[in-house]
């Protein structure tokens, strides 16, 4: 049951090849692309989606930081398409390992802080005190300050890695579950199948695409720190 | 093909690969280091490990 119940999330190799390289690419292909003013209704949606998404996120920005723009819609396009992915059975899912999420947040992370530091020195430093604090407490508060600056990428990645891997996890035990229940007691397997896996199943929808939301959002606030 | 690479991806994003990213191609580089680090710290262990564990085996 151990072997598998984190099966799923071993990095998937074909006779020494990473085939991973191939799932990770595997959200990029499934977009459109059109030269057209008007195209097919496919990418007529995309195309609202992309706009939506790009209108909630850069409206906070300054003119500087919305040259992030691109970057910032291809990320939360990725995570949300490639956690979306991830809930059909048996699909490897990248987001679940620390390793890719530790490779967006940290070079997202230190854009942001390089970014504030190039551009806008005093203001960068000022944020490691906040307004109005007593004179005895300034040189704690500038150290706790700056371990919280520190723990920022960490605490994007370990979130988005957390909520996906918990929440598969959690599927693959109620599901197994249920399954041995069917044999024991089908009234129950019902009520546990109905209230706990469709339940949870639409909390996965949800949480795959707001996990996307709030990496994105987060990244998008620490540029808007450093920036204005 | 490398000639069709150069046209449909560097052409449009010269100005974000040269101006735009630079603190992301930073942030790239420390990423590289604390991954080198991390690496070279996991293999001293391992061969301190092996090198440990080779002569109390071979007392027996």
């Amino acid at each position: 049951m151990n072997e598998n119940l984190f099966a799923s999330f071993i990095t998937p190799t074909m006779m020494g090849l990473p085939v991973v390289i191939i799932i990770i690419m595997l959200p990029s292909m499934m977009l459109t692309s059109s030269n057209r003013l008007l195209s097919n209704r496919f990418h007529t949606f995309q195309q609202w989606v992309v706009k939506m998404i790009t209108k909630q996120m850069m409206s906070i920005h300054s003119p500087k930081g919305q040259t992030w723009c691109l970057m910032l819609v291809s990320l939360i396009i990725f995570i949300g398409s490639t956690n979306l992915l991830g809930l059909l059975p048996h699909t490897f899912t990248p987001t679940t390992q620390l390793s890719m999420n530790l490779g967006m947040a940290i070079p997202l992370w230190a854009g942001t802080v390089f970014l504030g530091f190039r551009h806008k020195m005093k203001s960068t430093l000022a944020h490691f005190l906040p307004q109005g604090t007593p004179i005895p407490l300034i040189p704690m508060l500038i150290i706790i300050e700056t371990i919280s600056l520190f723990i920022q990428p960490m605490a994007l990645a370990v979130r988005l890695t957390a909520n996906i891997t918990a929440g598969h996890l959690l599927m693959h035990l109620i599901g197994g579950a249920t399954l041995v229940l069917t044999s024991i007691s089908p009234p129950t397997a019902m009520i546990t199948f109905i209230s706990i896996l469709v339940l949870l199943t639409i909390l996965e929808f949800a949480v795959a695409l707001i996990q996307a939301y709030v990496f994105t959002l987060l990244v998008s606030l620490y540029l808007q720190i450093d920036n204005t | 093909m490398l000639q069709s690479l150069i046209r449909n991806v560097w052409v449009p994003m010269k100005p974000y690969y040269t101006q735009v990213y630079q603190e992301i191609w930073a942030g790239m580089g420390l990423m590289t280091f604390i991954l080198y680090k991390i690496r070279s710290a996991d293999k001293r262990s391992k061969a301190l490990k092996g090198s440990s564990a080779a002569p109390a085996h071979g007392h027996h």
